[in-house]
C-alpha cells in the first residue's frame, strides 16, 4: 500500500529524496520548487516509511501525510448563480486543492430546492467518475435534511455535505460525512475561524479517504494508478502537448487521461508495462462523460489473478 | 451596520437566522446599499416553506434635471438655438452625452467652458430641455436593490414570489410552493410595525 505524503525541504540535495523514493518503488507526484524551498507530493510504501523520514530528518527537511494526494475530488453547488459562487464554492475547491487534490466544480441544472432538485443522468455520472464528491448546501437544517434525501440518488462515490447548522452525519441522509459552520457564505472565507473549518473539511475527507484506501487494500488494483501515470506520460508523446492542467489525473483507483478517447484509446489499450502486460489486461480503457476524454479504472486482483 | 435602525432576521431555526443574517450583510455590503435601506425585516421559516423581506427604504436625491444645474434660454435673436448656461460642471459629461444622443454632434456648439448652444426649434425645445433628466439616482438603486434582494438574498429554490416595489419601502414573500395568503398578511404587518417604529422613533 502506498501512503500519501508532502515532504517540504531545501533545494539542495533534495534530488536525494526524490530517488530514495523512486529506488522505493513510490512515485514523485508533483515537485514545485519556491525560490530555495521545495514541495514534493509523493506516494511512498508503507513500509519503508521510516526510510523516508530518516532521510528527511537528515536532509533537515519535513515529511507530513496529506491523505488528499492523488485524488480527484468533485465540488457540487445546487447552481452556478451568485448564491453559490464565487465565495463559498470556490473557496473550497481552492482550499482542496492546496491540500494536493485535484478538484472539479459542477454546478447542477436542476439543483435548486428542497422538494423541486433532482439530478440529471448526466451529472450524475459524470460525479461518479471522480473518488467523492463535496455537495455545498446552505444555511437551514430542516433544507439540509429534506434536500439529502433525495439529491444523491445514483451517486455511488463518498459523499460529504457541507451546511451551517452542527448536525451528526447520521441525521444527513445518504451521507458519508457531514461538515457544520459553512453554510451559504457571500464573502471570501479568511478569518481564522473560518479558515479552521476548511481544515476541519480537509482532515473529514482525508478520513473518507483513508477508509476507502484500506478497502482497496483488501484487494488492490492490479496495476497502481501512478504506474499507469508514469507509462502513460513516457510512452503517449502527444500528451506531453497538453494544455489541460494536469494532463494526466491522477485517481484512487485509476487515472483521467485528457486526450480525446476515439484517437487514442487504442493506443493506450497497448500500452506494454515491462512485466510484458499490456494495459488492457490490467485495467479498463473507458470513454469519460467529461468532454471526450479517457477514463482508466485499474481491475482489481481478484480479476486478474496478478499483480505488477 | 449602523446606519440601519432595525436589522431582524427571525426564524425557528436560529443557526439559520444567524448566517442570513451575515449573508445579507454581505450582500447589502457588496451592493453599496447600507445607506439606502432605513429599516430591515426578515422571517424565515424554512419548513412552511416561506421567506419574507421587508425594508423601508431612504432613497436619497430625486432624479437631477437639467433646470437644476443651468440656466435654459432662447439663443441670440433671429437664430434656431438654444442656450444652457451651466451653473455647476458635475454633470456635463452626462449632459453632453444625452444630447449628442438627442440632437446629434453637429447640433452641438461649446464655445465656451460652461456654455453650450444646441441648434434646434427655440420654441418647440426649451421646455423639453428644462426638464430633461441628467442623472436618476434613484431608479439606479431600485435596480440595485432587485439584484440584493430577488437575485442574491432569497433561497434559489423559492422560484414563488410576490413582490411590492415602491420608492419607500420593499416588501417580498418567497417560497417553493403556492404563496397562502397568511404569509402577505405577515408581511404587511411586519412592514406596517416598521413604520410604527419610524413615527414613534
Amino acid at each position: 500500500m502506498l501512503e500519501p505524503v508532502m515532504y517540504t525541504g531545501g533545494v539542495y540535495k533534495h534530488n536525494h529524496m526524490v530517488e530514495l523514493v523512486e529506488d522505493l518503488g513510490g512515485y514523485i507526484l508533483q515537485k514545485n520548487v519556491m525560490q530555495t524551498e521545495v514541495v514534493l507530493l509523493m506516494l511512498v510504501p508503507i513500509n519503508d516509511m521510516t526510510i523516508v523520514e530518516e532521510k528527511a530528518k537528515e536532509l533537515l527537511g519535513k515529511v507530513t501525510r496529506a491523505p488528499l494526494t492523488g485524488t480527484e475530488i468533485a465540488t457540487v453547488a445546487p447552481t452556478l448563480a451568485y448564491h453559490h459562487l464565487p465565495h463559498l464554492d470556490c473557496d473550497v475547491a481552492e482550499f482542496l486543492r492546496k491540500q494536493g487534490s485535484k478538484t472539479n466544480m459542477v454546478g447542477l441544472a436542476r439543483g435548486v430546492g428542497k422538494r423541486i432538485c433532482q439530478l440529471t443522468a448526466y451529472e450524475r455520472d459524470l460525479i461518479n467518475e471522480h473518488d467523492l464528491a463535496v455537495f455545498i448546501l446552505g444555511n437551514y437544517e430542516h433544507c439540509i435534511i429534506e434536500k439529502s434525501k433525495r439529491l444523491y440518488e445514483g451517486i455511488e462515490i463518498p459523499i460529504v455535505v457541507t451546511g451551517a447548522p452542527q448536525l451528526r452525519t447520521e441525521d444527513v441522509p445518504n451521507a458519508t460525512a457531514y461538515v457544520g459552520n459553512f453554510g451559504r457564505i457571500l464573502h471570501h472565507m479568511r478569518h481564522s475561524e473560518e479558515l479552521r473549518t476548511l481544515d476541519k473539511l480537509a482532515e473529514v475527507i482525508g478520513a473518507v479517504f483513508d477508509n476507502v484506501r484500506k478497502e482497496i487494500a483488501k484487494d488492490p488494483p492490479a496495476v497502481a494508478p501512478p504506474r499507469i501515470k508514469k507509462e502513460i506520460e513516457e510512452q503517449v508523446q502527444e500528451i506531453i502537448d497538453s494544455l489541460h492542467p494536469l494532463p494526466v489525473t491522477l485517481q484512487m483507483n485509476g487515472v483521467r487521461v485528457k486526450l480525446p478517447y476515439e484517437e487514442y484509446h487504442e493506443q493506450i489499450e497497448n500500452i506494454r508495462f515491462v512485466e510484458g502486460v499490456t494495459m488492457k489486461e490490467v485495467a479498463r480503457v473507458l470513454p469519460s462523460k467529461m468532454r471526450n476524454f479517457i477514463l482508466i479504472r485499474a481491475l482489481p486482483k481478484s480479476e486478474t489473478g496478478f499483480v505488477i | 451596520m449602523e446606519q440601519l435602525e432595525t436589522f431582524i432576521v427571525e426564524s425557528p431555526d436560529t443557526v439559520g437566522a444567524r448566517t442570513t443574517k451575515v449573508l445579507i450583510q454581505d450582500t447589502l455590503a457588496d451592493l453599496s446599499l447600507n445607506r439606502v435601506i432605513g429599516r430591515l425585516k426578515v422571517f424565515v421559516d424554512p419548513v412552511e416553506p416561506v421567506f419574507i423581506f421587508t425594508a423601508l427604504l431612504r432613497l436619497g436625491t430625486p432624479a437631477i434635471r437639467l433646470k437644476d444645474f443651468a440656466k435654459v434660454e432662447m439663443g441670440s435673436l433671429g437664430k434656431d438655438e438654444v442656450r444652457i448656461e451651466l451653473q455647476r460642471e458635475a454633470h456635463t459629461v452626462k449632459l453632453l452625452n444625452k444630447l449628442w444622443e438627442k440632437y446629434g454632434k453637429e447640433s452641438i456648439e461649446q464655445p465656451d467652458k460652461k456654455v453650450i448652444v444646441v441648434k434646434t426649434d427655440p420654441i418647440k425645445e426649451v421646455d423639453v430641455l428644462r426638464e430633461l433628466v441628467i442623472e436618476e439616482p434613484q431608479a439606479e438603486v431600485l435596480d440595485r436593490l432587485i439584484d440584493a434582494v430577488a437575485l442574491r438574498i432569497i433561497p434559489e429554490g423559492f422560484r414563488v414570489r410576490k413582490h411590492e416595489l415602491s420608492t419607500s419601502h420593499i416588501l417580498f414573500v418567497a417560497s417553493e410552493d403556492t404563496l397562502k395568503p397568511e404569509w402577505i398578511a405577515k408581511a404587511k404587518e411586519m412592514l406596517e410595525s416598521m413604520r410604527r417604529e419610524e413615527e414613534n422613533a
